[in-house]
């Protein structure tokens, strides 16, 4: 498939701008989202929370890691170059103020000390195994925060060191830690703004949607014959192009449908004058044979006026004809089927030319069925059909002075209608090719009804079998009989 | 003094022949070329023969505004359009459409039709055979011995409407939904029994009816 090339648009204004505004906007927003949620949260802390329920004595508790090892290094460094004793009292007064806090220290020999108050099983002695022990222990466990600092900030171990120790469980996180409301309010933060870049999509994709579908309802017109309104255009974007170009072909469509209507008019003024043009004097023709009929004439004269009336009267049905099959076929007929007795038709029709036939001193031979029989068909049509066929029978099958209305079963089931006449066929038709314009017209007609009709004809006269095209080819078949 | 008939026509030596024609058959014919006087010259005829073209109006107006002004008066067009379009919007206020050209013999038989249908028979009984028919006073006597023929209400409905399609032929559907009114049922007999106790009463010879004639496989006819 060839691509075809689309026009250009601008792209200012175009959904494709205004779309990748919206991924840009989301994809900046990233790095935002995360800082923008941490103000957010300070807002929201101070501003709501933090008026309606206070986070417990933030500021003031004691029992936070980073003012724990604040306290525990202070301390240590101040105890530099104490006694021992003077620094199991200070441990001793630590220990009472940090109840929670579990406490001991080592001192330069190695000797664990711990203030009496505490409940720690330690070992008399503090070995360098036993401080790796301890690491081991008591630092890796999550469960508990340790501190170790060197009394007097002496690396060299001179005055020992001491250790604290206390279970996170006692402790608060602060600082840098978050509590779990922080965390969701923070999450929250994200979550909402992932929320709107998702309902702002949305919204533009259920934006286009509305505008797509107004245009489909617009498009879809109720009432076969009118066309659709014009749209009015609202955007410049690539469906308010449509919307345009949609406009545009609704306006040409009218222009072309007032067109084709003032045409089918002409032409039918046209057709309708031309036959008032030619059978304006055929009539006054007719009135003159008529009148000269009733003179006193020879027997000649007599045969030859006889004669003029007949072709004239021929030629009143060709220029019936044709003027009909140019109508016809140029489509300005409307085909109407509804669900009729074609038999009952084929009986009035039959009784209309019945006193023709009796002055033609044609035997009717009409055996046609009680039950009705229904096709699906135009009355007017097929009575157009059984007047030209009849029409025919009377102009070119004279010499058999026969016409026969019989229904037939065809192997299918179906039932046929069979009109036939003892002439001399088609082929020999009396000379006169009249009945090719009115078989044309026939076969039109039955073509467009969903019809057969079947036609044999031989020298001893002309079957025609119509029956509704229930598979086969609707339309007009000649077959010669031999 | 014969029926008064309208005839508007535009063409000249159709319409003096037509006029010529109908006048020796009895007719008093005023014959107009143009349409537009028409509503005023039809008050007393009690017929309008309408030709379709016409200079200025045309025939399908001049037709509508004389049904509008005499909805009861009979109007038959003539008409040179013989398109199936022509002759159904004329049929939608024309009661029948002969299209040219035409034999005069038909145009009066055409004629004769329309006027009988429109109820306007003249005194004289229309003689069927061996039976006088007074339409007028709906009246049937038997011309033989003299006696006349009662009918029931639907015999009678039955045989004035295949008068009033004289020389006609009409199928049993066309009777029936003329005389009942309702749509022809399949099968339906009624018509049938009807039309034998008519002719036993109508007929010389009930098994050889000469009045009703039967079509074979088409319908019923009353000749004249």
């Amino acid at each position: 498939m060839k691509k075809e090339k689309l026009p250009k648009s601008r792209f200012r204004g175009s959904l494709l701008s205004r779309y990748l505004i919206i991924i840009v906007i989301a994809l900046l927003f990233i790095p935002v989202v995360f800082p923008a949620s941490l103000v957010g949260y300070q807002f929201v802390q101070s501003i709501i929370v933090g008026n309606i329920s206070p986070e417990p004595e933030a500021k003031n508790d004691p029992y936070t890691t980073m003012r724990l090892e604040d306290m525990w290094h202070r301390e240590a460094k101040r105890l530099k170059g104490n006694t021992p004793e003077q620094i199991d009292a200070r441990i001793g007064e630590l220990h009472a103020a940090y109840s929670k806090v579990d406490m001991f220290w080592v001192d330069a020999k190695s000797r664990v000390r711990q203030p009496g108050t505490s409940k720690l099983k330690l070992p008399q002695t503090w070995e360098a195994a036993d401080a790796v022990a301890y690491m081991k222990r008591y630092r890796e466990a999550t469960q508990q925060f340790s501190v170790i600092a060197f009394i007097g900030d002496d690396q060299k171990l001179k005055q020992g060191f001491m250790v604290m120790q206390v279970s996170r469980s006692e402790l608060r996180t602060g600082g840098y830690e978050m509590s779990a409301r922080t965390t969701m309010i923070f999450f929250g933060i994200i979550l909402l703004m992932f929320l709107l870049f998702i309902a702002v999509s949305w919204m533009f994709f259920v934006n286009m949607r509305r505008r797509l579908l107004r245009l489909q309802s617009a498009m879809t017109v109720q009432d076969g014959s009118n066309l659709p309104d014009p749209i009015l255009i609202k955007k410049t974007d690539e469906i308010g192009q449509l919307e345009h170009a949609f406009n545009g072909m609704v306006v040409r469509l009218g222009s072309s449908q007032r067109r084709e209507r003032e045409e089918e008019e002409l032409r039918k003024r046209l057709i309708a004058n031309l036959s008032h043009d030619l059978r304006t004097p055929l009539t006054v023709i007719r009135s003159h044979v008529y009148s000269l009929q009733k003179e006193q004439l020879s027997d000649k004269g007599r045969q030859l006026l006889k004669l003029t009336e007949t072709k004239l009267g021929d030629l009143s049905g060709l220029i019936d004809n044709l003027l009909s099959y140019n109508l016809l076929t140029s489509g300005k007929y409307t085909l109407e089927p509804e669900r009729c007795d074609v038999l009952r038709i084929v009986r009035e029709s039959a009784a209309a030319w019945y006193p023709l036939w009796e002055k033609e001193g044609f035997e009717a031979d009409i055996d046609l069925p009680e039950e009705p029989l229904f096709w699906i068909i135009d009355p007017q049509w097929f009575r157009r059909i059984l007047d030209n066929l009849f029409q025919n029978a009377v102009r070119h099958a004279r010499s058999g002075q026969y016409i026969g209305l019989h229904a037939r079963a065809l192997p299918g089931g179906q039932t046929a209608i069979l009109v036939s006449d003892k002439g001399q066929g088609m082929e020999a038709s009396s000379g006169d090719k009249g009945a090719g314009i009115g078989l044309a017209i026939v076969g039109f007609l039955a073509r467009e009804m969903g019809l057969v009709m079947d036609v044999g004809s031989s020298s001893q006269g002309t079957d025609i079998l119509i029956y509704q095209a229930a598979g086969s080819e609707p339309g007009l078949k000649l077959t010669n009989k031999v | 003094m014969g029926i008064h008939l309208l005839y508007i026509e535009d063409d000249a030596e159709i319409g003096a022949w037509v006029n010529e024609d109908l006048g020796g058959r009895g007719y008093e014919v005023t014959w107009l070329q143009n349409g537009e006087r028409a509503v005023e010259q039809a008050a007393g005829c009690r017929l309008v023969i309408l030709d379709v073209m016409l200079p200025g109006l045309d025939g399908f107006t001049v037709g509508q505004r004389l049904k509008k002004a005499y909805p009861d008066l009979p109007i038959l067009m003539l008409s040179a359009r013989t398109s199936i379009d022509d002759k159904l919007e004329g049929l939608q206020f024309a009661d029948d459409y002969l299209t040219k050209p035409f034999h005069p013999d038909e145009l009066a038989a055409r004629i004769e039709v329309l006027l009988r249908r429109s109820g306007s028979y003249s005194t004289e009984p229309l003689v069927l055979k061996h039976l006088l028919v007074y339409e007028r006073e709906n009246r049937i006597v038997n011309n033989d011995n003299g006696e006349e023929i009662l009918l029931t209400g639907k015999q009678f409905q039955i045989f004035t409407y295949l008068l009033r399609h004289l020389g006609q032929i009409l199928t049993k559907e066309q009777i029936y939904e003329g005389v009942w009114g309702d749509p022809y049922l399949d099968g339906d007999k009624t018509l049938m029994v009807h039309i034998r106790y008519l002719r036993e009463k109508l007929e010389r010879d009930p098994a050889n009816p000469e009045i009703i004639e039967t079509v074979r496989g088409v319908g019923y006819r009353v000749k004249a």
